[in-house]
């Protein structure tokens, strides 16, 4: 089968410049505004998804959500590190951490409050955790009321920078440094030594214990353990499936992501079809020429579907190019929503991945596929000798 | 007035056009409709105006820390308090954490109860018998028809702040605000757990007057605020808004959307409008020619994008309250439930949609009608489309 010239298409939607460009805008803004909001998705989901390790175990109550709920008492502490398969450190102690994790409600600088999660960790709480640094300042010494806060927390809230000091009717902490968590969860946090904070807060015990462990075989067997030993009453959680299960955070953001995206991809698909009828109206002659040149219905139902998708095809472009302009730079800086999960803040940066720019394009090919296929029918059954009988 | 037939039969012309443009403007109008609904339900008052007296109080550094029970001794002792309750935050999970198990679980003083939420209306069974029964739980319509329950049901919670498992009697169903939720005696927990009994995340009363509810909030910040457990006391209303400042900022984001999404309707109108400004060079020419003066037809090709968004507005709107009842269960079967008490349609949030859309459809069709009626009669006629 011969086919019509792609040129003849492409020269086409140069002729019609204004109308080709508002289309194109049209379809370029729906991709653009489905873009941004699927990197706020994406932005949040990755904190979870790129948080915790696997050989990590996170011990909690049982029954459980989240640290928050939990409560481990002092002396459950000994039982649990003792129990078979956690890794020990370099001078033989067990690699493992009692942590305390409390969420204080402070100020954003932008106005407004949110709960900051504070955590205390034992002494080997930063070997379980290798991908932090420390940014600025210094560690926090034990038991001086000494914290170090996250980059990104800095940012948001008032009194979290180097040298500054957060009040909280009789506590204070001063902040003594920032570290850099790379974007996982430890950014929305506070961190201080666990017994000056469990002092602080009159507490009788920590929230959870996280432990490392050698292998697989010895995880299973140290989850095993705690499952085992019904006075206790604790569960033991890989930590990246712990952070895996509060994903679902996300899920109203890509929800209505995909919701205002495809309502509108629909109103744009009308808008590119109007494009497309008005485009085959102009040209009735030119298709019936072609018809009596000799060229099939399918040839011709081909080439105006291709004209269509190339239309798309430039609105797709323009969008990712929007898109990544408006999160480079309008949306740039760290955000925060409320993980309900541990009711505490959960800070994020949009993230526009490749695959998101892909999903971008696809989603506007689609929308030039169906703008352009009824008009392109309706090319294809052009009655060749009315149509050329026809005058301007 | 005279001319509406006429332009009502430039937009017949081409059926398919007008069409497309009124669905690619409706479509956008319900999503603006639906995001403006959203804003505003997140801005209403849960309370509907009756929340003023009532004040919660939660410890200063936040709701997951707890107070004992002495502060709510010394609460209920200042002037102007009418009741006073622990209102504790049960948390635990019902069945399973999924989104679908989601609901609010208070442990409160069924004594005071109705005092505080003196609005709340029993449907089924009698506060009576809700303290009568120890182990009696009070629970929102919503949830008795979310979840099939019925009066005399057992339902059993398990604990995780507060741990064990706790099974319950449903003896009252209540209508009103937040009805996602469920109610029992904080002596339960008190009885179940000995060495935490009289620790409570939060604890709720009313004043007697607006005045008194006014003056009590920086009275109970000052009385605790050297104690081990200093506190922070907000009206209902500011606690809602605080949690819903929790999300982050979605009115911007959502008001963003909004902007963006004219903005498109405005590119799709636009462009349907001057496509067919286009079209009709000759023609407006020949109407210039026989008297048809420059103003009159700049009114009738701008009425034309107007009538286009009006016929859009008004579907989206119809399709809109059509579809609201659908919305509203979803929301309230949804684990947001609690915002939903404030979930109504908004004529201000319609109205406002509505003539967005409405000055959208004229700021379209401006450039194509000022060009098409600057043209020079003469060049219009010789051109040959």
């Amino acid at each position: 089968m011969l086919g019509i010239p792609l040129k003849y298409n492409i020269r086409n939607l140069f002729v019609r410049k204004v109308t080709t460009s508002l289309t194109v805008l049209g379809i370029g803004l729906v991709v653009a505004v489905f873009l941004c909001v699927m990197a706020l998705g994406e932005g949040l989901t990755r904190v979870f998804t790129a948080s915790g390790s696997d050989s990590n175990v996170l011990v909690l109550r049982q029954n459980s959500q989240s640290e928050l709920q939990s409560g481990i008492s002092r002396d459950q502490v000994p039982l649990i590190l003792t129990l078979p398969g956690i890794a020990p450190d370099a001078d033989g102690k067990p690699l493992a951490s009692a942590e305390l994790v409390v969420v204080l409600n402070l100020e954003k600088l932008g106005g407004g409050s949110s709960n900051v999660t504070i955590r205390g960790i034992g002494e080997k709480g930063m070997k379980l955790r290798p991908g932090l640094t420390l940014v600025e300042g210094r560690w926090f010494a034990p038991g001086k009321s000494e914290v170090v806060v996250s980059k990104s927390v800095s940012k948001r809230f008032k009194d979290c920078t180097t040298g500054q000091t957060i009040h909280f009717g009789a506590y204070r902490w001063t902040v003594v440094g920032l570290f850099d968590a790379g974007g996982t969860a430890p950014d929305s946090e506070i961190w201080t030594d666990v017994e000056g904070m469990v002092t602080d807060f009159k507490r009788g015990g920590y929230s959870s214990v996280l432990a490392r462990t050698s292998g697989r075989a010895a995880r299973d067997q140290f989850v095993a353990g705690l499952a085992g030993d019904a006075r206790l009453a604790l569960e033991g959680k890989v930590e990246r499936k712990y952070y895996d299960d509060q994903t679902s955070t996300a899920a109203p953001i890509k929800f209505l992501g995909f919701f205002v995206g495809i309502v509108m991809a629909i109103g744009a698909c009308f808008g590119a079809m109007n494009t497309m009828y008005a485009a085959v109206s102009a040209r009735t002659r030119e298709i019936a020429t072609l018809r009596a040149l000799g060229f099939s219905r399918l040839a011709v139902l081909a080439s105006f579907v291709f004209e269509s998708l190339c239309l798309a095809l430039l609105g797709g472009i323009v969008g990712c190019f929007l898109g990544l302009l408006a999160v480079k730079l309008a949306l740039s800086g760290v955000t925060g929503t409320t993980n309900f999960a541990t009711f505490s803040e959960v800070v994020f940066a949009f993230r526009l991945t490749p695959q998101l720019l892909g999903t971008g394009i696809v989603f506007s090919l689609v929308m030039g596929f169906f703008g352009g296929l009824f008009p392109a029918a309706r090319a294809a059954f052009t009655k060749i000798t009315s149509a050329l009988r026809q005058v301007g | 007035m005279k001319f509406l037939p006429l332009v009502l039969k430039n937009l017949l012309r081409k059926k398919t056009r007008s069409g497309l443009t009124i669905g690619s403007i409706l479509l956008p109008f319900f999503v603006i409709c639906l995001l403006g609904t959203f804003v505003a339900m997140l801005d209403a008052d849960p309370s509907m105006g009756k929340g003023m007296f009532r004040i919660a109080v939660r410890h200063k550094v936040s709701f997951a820390n707890v107070m004992p029970a002495s502060h709510l001794e010394k609460i209920r002792q200042l002037p102007g308090v009418k009741a006073a309750m622990p209102f504790n935050w049960f948390g635990g999970r019902y069945v399973d954490f999924s989104a679908f198990h989601v609901f609010q679980r208070f442990a409160v003083d069924p004594a005071v109860f109705f005092d505080i939420f003196d609005a709340s209306a029993i449907v089924q069974g009698s506060a009576e018998e809700w303290r009568a029964d120890r182990r009696g739980l009070l629970v929102g319509e919503i949830l008795m028809k979310k979840y099939g329950w019925t009066l005399g049901q057992k339902v059993t919670l398990k604990g995780d702040i507060w741990p064990g498992v706790y099974t319950f009697t449903i003896r009252a169903v209540y209508r009103g605000q937040s009805e996602a939720s469920v109610f029992f005696d904080q002596k339960v927990i008190d009885e179940a757990l000995p060495a935490r009994a009289g620790l409570y995340t939060m604890i709720w009363l009313k004043g007697v007057d607006a005045a008194a509810a006014h003056d009590l909030i920086p009275r109970i910040n000052a009385l605790f605020e050297n104690s081990t457990w200093p506190v922070r006391a907000e009206t209902e209303k500011e606690f809602q808004n605080n949690y819903v400042a929790l999300l982050g900022n979605v009115k911007l984001f959502f008001r963003s959307l909004t902007a963006v999404i004219a903005a498109v309707v405005l590119l799709i109108a636009a462009n349907t409008m001057a496509m067919s400004a286009r079209e009709r060079v000759t023609e407006i020419a020949v109407l210039r020619a026989i008297g048809f003066s420059r103003r009159l037809l700049f009114g009738l090709l701008l009425s034309e994008s107007a009538l286009l968004a009006v016929f859009g507005a008004t579907l989206g709107l119809a399709a809109f309250v059509a579809l609201f009842p659908r919305l509203r269960a979803f929301v309230l079967y949804s684990p947001v439930a609690g915002l939903a008490a404030g979930l109504r349609l908004y004529p201000d949030v319609l109205a406002g949609a509505f003539l967005v859309t409405i000055l959208v459809g004229v700021l379209a069709g401006l450039v194509p009608a000022i060009r098409s009626v600057q043209r020079p009669i003469a060049t219009g006629l010789r051109l040959v489309a």
